[in-house]
């Protein structure tokens, strides 16, 4: 089965996410910082990233995933972000924002379920 | 000529004594002012003392001749109508008569009638001299006049702050002000000149738009413009055409107006607001997500994990309730329609009443507290809520961002007309770039140190707000990694 890391500093959107993606058989690991993120996926290279937009600073999440792409991994990423549109970061997939899929937090179970599926599923055509 | 307010008045000046009795007697039955000289220097001095309507010059006298007469008279008075009478007329002294500013010639001897007549000829003329030179007067009277409206008008628009610019339809320019060529920063334009290319694109454009309509609209076209890059000078210019009397086109009046502050408090009034959406959106995301979890019965969650989820989504709640306080708090002081109740306060009993509210807190990470008041410190004028609100939040900081087993200490004593509060904690410390944005709303020092300590990211602003309100001032030293120290100063002498 897939392994997916997830990367946000709320604690209790990490453990609520491992809980859903868990239940539907996916192996987790999570990280709380950008720092941590970048280690556990040079480590454990899974399968898909869920990437929060905002950690320490409010586009922390851009830079990590700009990081990723230029030393060569890419592996899919779907970013979390909760009011990013407001403060003016509105953003599509591009150079700049290297990601495969926005979802914006709160995000119901069977919406996580199914947007990690599709990521999935298209890399698997890839391959 | 009896019907006249003011009758005219006539010099004869002849040395002929039975003539000068004659016309004198004449023409006051004529109802007119007669004066008489019997000879040229007599005539000088009447004719050059007083303004006459007319004068009858004898032209050949014993002492002075009758053209020279004439010439003083008429440099002294030049609208004085000046007849040379003489028996011996001849066209020399016609001509040098004329030239010397005679109106006309009186060929003696003259009938009675030849003579009135030639009088009332002479007076029509110099109601005509007196007319057109009153309508000249009042002609340069009105063109200053003018002038000086134009020069007010002028001083006016120089004076306002807003830049104006009128151009006319050939698209030059036809007035400035130097407001204008600031916010444009643009430095040499000249009158005349075609100034449309030397404006922004977004400026000109609306010229050409205006200009190229076959029927004015009276109506103003507004756009703003970035001037200078990075928000530095924003401005917005109304585009104005002007039409003439007759309902064509004159020329377009752009007036200019600096819109950079507008625009920063707009910037960073959407910026709270987005901040303070996420910071309500952050916990509320939580909270929904593990409500899902438990109200989805495919995920098979236990009891115990249902409650330890609840029991998380509660301290969120909590959260998001204090911060709304926060928020609610820092609204009031802004509108300063806050309530307060001025009061004696004792800081002594504020600081020991806050260290037993905290005293939980303190005792979970084992904190000791030294303090070292000075006896006698002087009671302030302030409203007690806000006060301990001050200490409630500066000392739960130093207990939150301390370390297990550390120390917080209080040091209060006068300073002049201050009272100087000190709290130092042995705590994480802050880096220089954190203290800087240390009091920014919402701002909270984010490192591995810091991770897991909770707050609102408001607690620092309120209590910035509440020792700005009373006039005092707050300091920050800090070194990170040993510690942090906030001294504050109240002023003592409160109203």
């Amino acid at each position: 089965m897939a392994l997916i890391a997830i990367i946000d500093d709320d604690p209790d959107i990490l453990d609520a996410s491992s809980l859903v993606l868990k239940s539907k058989g996916y192996d987790v690991v999570t990280a709380s910082n950008p720092t941590d993120g970048f280690k556990i996926i040079e480590e454990r290279k899974p399968n898909l990233i869920i990437l929060d937009v905002m950690m320490d600073e409010p586009d922390d999440g851009f830079f990590l995933a700009q990081k990723l792409r230029r030393e060569n991994i890419h592996t899919p990423i779907l970013m979390y972000t909760s009011v990013s549109k407001a403060i003016g970061m509105d953003f599509n997939k591009s150079e700049m924002v290297p990601v495969d899929d926005f979802v914006e937090k709160p995000i119901s179970p069977e919406q996580l379920v199914a947007k990690v599926e599709t990521l999935l599923n298209k890399v698997g055509e890839k391959i | 000529m009896s019907d006249q307010v003011k009758k005219a008045s006539i010099l004869i000046v002849d040395d002929e004594k039975g003539l000068r009795i004659g016309t004198q007697r004449l023409l006051e039955d004529e109802g007119y002012e007669v004066e008489t000289a019997d000879c040229g220097e007599v005539g000088i001095r009447l004719g050059t003392s007083k303004d006459f309507d007319v004068a009858v010059i004898d032209l050949k006298m014993p002492d002075i001749d009758g053209l020279e007469v004439l010439k003083e008279i008429k440099t002294t008075f030049p609208n004085t109508i000046c007849f040379i009478a003489t028996a011996y007329a001849s066209y020399d002294t016609a001509i040098q008569s004329t030239r010397l500013g005679a109106y006309s010639y009186i060929p003696k001897p003259f009938t009675p009638e030849e003579f009135i007549y030639q009088i009332e000829q002479g007076l029509k003329q110099r109601q005509l001299i007196l007319e057109a030179l009153r309508l000249k007067q009042e002609r340069e009277e009105k063109l200053l006049e003018l002038a000086s409206e134009k020069s007010r008008l002028n001083t006016i628009i120089k004076a306002i702050s807003d830049g104006v610019i009128v151009i006319n339809r050939n698209e030059e320019l036809v007035y400035f002000n130097y407001a204008a060529l600031r916010f444009l920063n643009i430095r040499d334009v000249k009158i005349g000149e075609k100034v449309v290319e030397k404006l922004p694109k977004e400026i000109s454009e609306i010229i050409d738009k205006i200009i190229s309509k076959e029927k004015i609209l009276l109506k103003t076209y507004t756009t703003q413009i970035e001037i200078l890059p990075n928000n530095e000078l924003i401005i917005e210019a109304a585009c104005t055409p002007v039409p003439n009397p007759d309902g064509s086109l004159a020329g377009v009046v752009i007036i200019l107006s600096n819109v950079t502050q507008f625009k920063k408090i707009e910037l960073i009034k959407s910026q709270f607001v987005s901040m303070v959406a996420h910071e309500l959106k952050t916990p509320l995301a939580a909270v929904q997500g593990f409500i899902n979890i438990i109200l989805d019965d495919s995920l098979g969650v236990d009891k115990e994990k249902e409650k330890e989820y609840l029991t998380r989504s509660t301290v969120r709640l909590r959260s998001l309730t204090d911060l709304v306080n926060d928020l609610l708090d820092i609204s009031r002081m802004e509108l300063k329609t806050k309530h307060r109740e001025i009061e004696n306060v004792n800081i002594i009993e504020t600081i020991k009443s806050t260290l037993q509210f905290l005293e939980f807190e303190l005792k979970k990470k084992e904190i000791v507290v030294d303090t070292n008041i000075q006896e006698n410190l002087p009671i302030i004028k302030a409203d007690v809520s806000e006060i301990t609100r001050l200490f409630t939040n500066l000392i739960s900081n130093a207990i939150k961002y301390n370390k297990e087993s550390g120390s917080i200490y209080i040091i209060a004593h006068q300073e002049n007309s201050y009272v100087s509060i000190k709290i130092r904690d042995t705590g994480i410390g802050m880096k220089p770039e954190e203290k800087d944005r240390l009091f920014n709303e919402f701002y909270r020092a984010k490192n591995e140190k810091t991770r897991g300590i909770s707050g609102t990211g408001l607690g620092l602003s309120i209590v910035k707000k509440i020792v700005e309100s009373y006039y005092g001032k707050i300091e920050v030293e800090s070194v990170f990694g040993y510690g942090t120290t906030f001294t504050i100063h109240l002023p003592i002498n409160q109203n």
